[in-house]
């Protein structure tokens, strides 16, 4: 008698789809295992947004009483396996459901497992994974992230990749044999079989100690009772912004203390100061008012709020002055800036590196046009 | 009717007028700052005349013909954030059009004053008397409070906006006025003087919570399931304060202008060794007095209740009015289809509040006076023999008894 | 008695001011160009300004779980109030002042409405609003094309065909969506004749977006803009290419950017310079093809939509009113820019 759980983090509409058809094939393919169980999101992750971290569930049960009574607890405290279809989210997420930033493995259960698609390595994400008390495992799947958008699906096959690997870390949850028939039956597919045994042979996990990761505090704050909240529904507003880090030139905005929205972003811009023109574009077209302009006039990207949206890099009209760069290279929220004037021409070879990196990865961030999907699945494959 | 001259109005002075008019000359007392109008009979009497007063220079105010009930009130609620003291108003199915303001109103905190002319909902459409209009708010954190006469709408206005603005309560304030009756109809009124009204009626501050660039603040931010628990804990004390500051008004009130009732929130009428207590409210006060003073006459021992205040419930007050009783025959002008008892609303909330008592008074309800259909003496009558054979017999064989109404 | 502020046009992008009044921390989507819109609109505005938000995304969005993003003091309203909020809220301030209540300066008063809000079911409020010639105030109704907070349903400014939840392209029924957007900002102009300022916008032209709110706001009495804003989430598309995308509807011919100012038209940007015949329209297939919720479409599709556009500046613009073709001459000395 059990009941296993899964949570799926994801990419707010990106990966909506993505993350219905896991919760969902998982709950099909269990009832092929004579079990029982139930696919949902989270009502406060909705009206998702672009990007913003959301979650959906599974739960597995042998019985419908035992459904019943981990229902009764609405959202899991615990889950035996974390699916991460992002790595930028292994440095923690804040969604709406949750206050402040949540560690991708905050309900990974003690000896669970964490599955990742990624590029990067198991040291590389624990720089980024903060530590638990406990320990637990950790799977990567090796590839790309996968965005779609709200109406036309990239179906790439990533979520019979993770299919696979969850079979293959969690036996318990689903067979391998229940998963490939269910997946046929729902699907009438061979490729997709196919891709849920591949991930199943390559999977590889990885055990992570306890205290191992990355030692940062996770930013958190308190909710106020009705006693010392505002009567009439009112807050007080954001005060308002002045110079550049408290000089007198330039402007730098405050901003929310309580929702940053950096766990939002996949790539972040990194800005090249020597050749920039001070067009004002980037500056002038975020909708995050990112940009606190410098004394000197140019504009440095608060990395507390940028969200990854790319539009500074869309408008810049100087070539390889606003980069978007993947956050997998990154390891704080530091001001390039501040990097630039400390030692200019250490920063410069820095991001000249990343720049002329970024240049041979793809980047996929959602639709560009009618057929551009089948064109970057061709590519993938090739 | 009355001309409108507020400048006249430096003693006080006897008019004769309705219940629309008097609540018109109260808002010019009382220098309300923006009034809304649209048109639904019959509480727009209130909206004509107070066009008239916006004419003839009678006070200064801003005076906005919206185009539907929604934005009537939502236009008042709008300016009661930025400080203005407003009045609207509106009857039947014209209040319902405007209930997602109403509902709004009350969460936000904006001290609106509303005149609801109860009207019958729609449909059939119909001008008469009903109370359900009103009455659908009461959950939502208005006053509510049921006007008799046109003296009392006009000194209950006044009182409504110094309750309601008051910066313990801040919760919006209905005054319901039956239809015709008190719209359609005229009474000696004793109109106070501008110099009574001021010494009377602060000025409406806001102070942290007003909407202004001196004052920089977000009102009603998104929440989510971690927050409202906690925003309607806050209404809810507002709600809980403001039977102390009514009373506070009130007794203010008595002092000034030199007339009132012993409560605020009930009048008791030849309650005092009442075997059989009716209870009712709104105008049919009138016709059942009349019924009350004849049986009296008659040796037989009733009284009648008459609830003022609806919403907050003087839950204490009423027990202890009634408990005394040995039946109690509830007039309800309104009806809650499917209820416990198939009655009308008060039936329900006057026996949900007597349950704790010890001893409780046999109940009955009486659905009476839809549409405005008249509330005769001989049906009063009738109901108090149908309460007093249930006293005496131990014994209920209908709960709920639906007044003069046409079978076949 | 209070009139309007000094707010004159911003001559270029380096004398953008640099305070911001919509700051960072809100839950919008990545390359939200509504969360923009609202971001320009009050930089232009300023401090002394209260801002009214009906519901939707700019609401829920916006103010994260009992937090905020804005710096001036900005009110929630009802879905369909934005029209009756502006009146409210510059009826209350206007009596007060008037009255001596209240210190008298003029007060900026913005209610802002998505198409769901105003196109539908803020309609009669919005129309309402401005026909009160007394009171200053502006109303931006932000168009990303659906009632997008609940998930993307289609609206009355939602394109023919898009996809919408309440829209979606199945086995029997392609485009379900068959209503022609309306034409906003014309309505408002024709049926207010005494508004003395109504616009069409986009923010992708920031200096423009900036100036027109300027424009607005000091006109006097109750004005309206319209926007267009790319909605990566319910139009379906990367979001960097936001600003593209806002540009491209403009070249397309699709959106046009103009003011109607005292009843003078006077068309802005590539808009004007397609009237003129300087500029020829690009074809509306490179806006559609570029958007998800048009990925259903046929060849068969894209003509009848073309063929609409093309009506809309051959035929008719203003509905029995106003053709615009490209002998007709539109000189002005608007000051904002072609170059974005």
């Amino acid at each position: 008698m059990a009941t296993l759980a899964v949570e799926v983090v994801y990419r707010g509409i990106f990966q909506r789809t993505l993350a219905r058809n896991i919760v969902r094939q998982i709950v099909f393919a269990a009832r092929k295992d004579n079990k029982i169980g139930t696919a949902f999101g989270r009502y406060s992750d909705s009206p998702e947004r672009n990007g913003i971290p959301a979650k959906q569930f599974a739960i597995v049960c042998d019985t419908a009483i035992e459904l019943e009574e981990s229902l009764a607890v609405y959202e899991a405290t615990n889950v035996d396996v974390t699916i991460n279809l992002d790595d930028a989210m292994c440095k923690g997420i804040e969604s709406w459901a949750w206050y402040g930033l949540q560690p991708i493995n905050k309900l990974t259960r003690a000896g669970g497992t964490l599955i990742v698609t990624s590029r990067q390595d198991a040291d590389a994400l624990l720089e980024d994974i903060h530590q638990k008390e406990s320990a637990y495992h950790l799977a990567i799947i090796p590839s790309t992230v996968s965005f779609s958008g709200l109406w036309v699906y990239k179906d790439d096959h990533t979520d019979m990749r993770v299919l696979g690997t969850l079979c293959k870390v969690c036996p318990d949850l689903v067979s391998l044999k229940a998963m490939k028939e269910s997946v046929d039956e729902q699907t009438g597919s061979d490729a997709k079989v196919s891709s849920v045994q591949m991930a199943f042979d390559r999977t590889a996990t990885r055990p992570v100690e306890p205290g191992e990761g990355n030692h940062e505090t996770p930013f958190s704050f308190d909710l106020p009772g009705w006693k010392n909240m505002e009567e009439g529904l009112v807050i007080r507003a954001i005060p308002e912004g002045g110079g550049f880090r408290g000089g007198d030139e330039g402007y730098q905005p405050a901003r929310n203390e309580v929702f940053k929205k950096w766990s939002t972003r996949s790539m972040r811009p990194v800005i090249n100061f020597e050749t920039c023109i001070k067009c004002t574009l980037c500056w002038l077209q975020c909708p995050d008012t990112c940009f606190d302009v410098t004394p000197d006039g140019l504009y440095d990207a608060n990395m507390e709020s940028c969200c990854g949206c790319g539009v500074c890099e869309a408008v810049c009209p100087v070539p390889d002055c606003v980069t978007m760069v993947s956050e997998s290279q990154f390891n704080d929220n530091n001001s390039q800036w501040e990097a630039w004037t400390a030692d200019k021409d250490s920063y410069n070879k820095w991001s000249t590196v990343l720049v002329e990196q970024q240049k041979s990865e793809t980047r996929t961030h959602g639709f560009h046009h009618v057929g551009g999907y089948d064109e970057e699945i061709k590519a993938e494959e090739a | 009717m009355a001309t409108a001259q507020t400048a006249l109005y430096q003693e006080p002075k006897e008019e004769l007028i309705s219940g629309s008019e008097a609540i018109g000359i109260a808002c010019a007392l009382a220098d309300v700052d923006v009034i809304t109008a649209y048109p639904i009979r019959p509480y727009d009497t209130v909206m004509q005349y107070v066009s008239r007063l916006k004419a003839d220079g009678a006070f200064d105010f801003d005076y906005i013909i919206a185009e539907s009930e929604h934005s009537q009130f939502e236009i008042v609620k709008h300016a009661s954030a930025v400080g203005a003291r407003t009045f609207t108003g509106s009857s039947g199915v014209g209040w319902f059009y405007a209930f997602e303001a109403i509902t709004v109103t009350a969460g936000l905190r904006m001290p609106v004053v509303a005149m609801v002319g109860n009207r019958a909902l729609d449909d059939p459409g119909a001008f008469g008397v009903e109370h359900n209009d009103a009455m659908a708010v009461r959950d939502l954190g208005w006053h509510l409070y049921w006007v008799a006469t046109a003296q009392e709408a006009l000194d209950m206005a006044l009182i409504a906006w110094k309750v309601a603005e008051d910066p313990r309560v801040l919760l919006p304030f209905a005054l319901s006025c039956d239809g015709s009756f008190l719209t359609h109809s005229q009474a000696i009124v004793e109109v106070p003087s501008q110099g009574q009204v001021k010494e009377f009626l602060p000025d409406y501050k806001r102070g942290t919570l007003q909407l202004h660039p001196d004052n920089p603040i977000t009102v009603a931010p998104q929440v989510n399931e971690d927050w409202l628990m906690e925003i309607r804990k806050q209404t809810d004390e507002a709600m809980r304060r403001t039977s102390a500051v009514i009373i506070e008004a009130y007794d203010e009130f008595k002092e000034v202008f030199g007339r009132g009732d012993p409560s605020p929130f009930i009048e008791e009428y030849m309650c005092e060794d009442a075997e059989i207590i009716l209870v009712g409210m709104g105008t049919l006060a009138m016709p059942t007095r009349v019924a009350v003073r004849r049986m009296r006459e008659a040796g037989q021992k009733v009284g009648f209740l008459r609830i003022k205040f609806f919403r907050p419930f003087a839950t204490e007050e009423i027990q202890n009015a009634l408990k005394g009783a040995k039946g109690v025959a509830v007039i309800d002008r309104d009806y809650s289809y499917g209820s416990p008892a198939y009655g009308g609303v008060l039936f329900h909330e006057l026996r949900s509040a007597m349950y704790p008592m010890d001893e409780r008074p046999v109940m009955l309800n009486f659905i009476a006076g839809l549409g405005g259909r008249e509330v005769m003496v001989h049906d009063i009558n009738e109901m108090v023999e149908t309460t007093q054979k249930a006293v005496d017999t131990g014994r209920i064989d209908q709960e709920t008894t639906w007044v003069a109404v046409r079978e076949q | 008695m209070a009139t309007v502020q000094d707010l004159p046009q911003i001559k270029g992008v380096k004398n953008i001011p640099l305070e911001e009044y919509y700051t960072s921390g809100h839950r919008t989507c990545q390359g939200c160009e509504s969360a923009l819109v609202m971001r320009l609109m009050i930089k232009a505005a300023g401090q002394r300004t209260i801002v009214l938000g009906s519901t939707g995304c700019m609401y829920v969005a916006n103010t994260t779980y009992y937090s905020t993003p804005w710096v001036v003091p900005w009110m929630h309203t009802q879905l369909g109030s934005a029209g009756s909020a502006a009146t409210g809220t510059a009826a209350g301030l206007a009596s007060m002042m008037r009255k001596g209540k209240m210190q008298d300066e003029p007060i900026n008063v913005i209610a802002f409405c998505g198409d769901g809000g105003g196109v539908d079911m803020g309609l009669s409020a919005l129309s309402a609003a401005l026909q009160h010639e007394e009171y200053n105030l502006l109303i931006i109704c932000y168009d990303n094309e659906s009632y997008a907070n609940t998930d993307i349903q289609a609206s009355g400014s939602t394109p023919w065909g898009a996809n919408t939840t309440f829209s979606p392209p199945g086995k029997v029924i392609r485009n379900m969506n068959t209503r022609w957007k309306k034409n906003m900002a014309p309505m408002m102009a024709v049926g207010h004749p005494n508004m003395n300022y109504v616009a069409t916008a986009c923010a992708s032209y920031g200096l423009d977006f900036n100036n027109k709110v300027r424009r607005a706001l000091t006109a006097g009495g109750p004005t309206f803009i319209h926007c267009i804003d790319p909605c990566p989430k319910g139009w379906d598309y990367d979001p960097k290419y936001s600003h593209e995308l806002g540009m491209l509807a403009i070249e397309t011919g699709l959106w046009i950017q103009y003011e109607i100012i005292e009843n003078e038209l006077i068309l802005n940007g590539p808009s004007r310079a397609i009237a003129k015949g300087i500029r020829k329209r690009k074809p509306v297939e490179d806006y559609l093809m570029r958007q998800g919720r048009f990925a259903h479409f046929t060849k068969e599709d894209i003509q009848m939509f073309q063929g609409k556009i093309d009506d809309q500046w051959e035929k008719w613009w203003i509905p029995g009113l106003v053709p615009i073709t490209p002998t007709q001459d539109n000189d002005s000395n608007s000051t904002s820019d072609d170059a974005e």
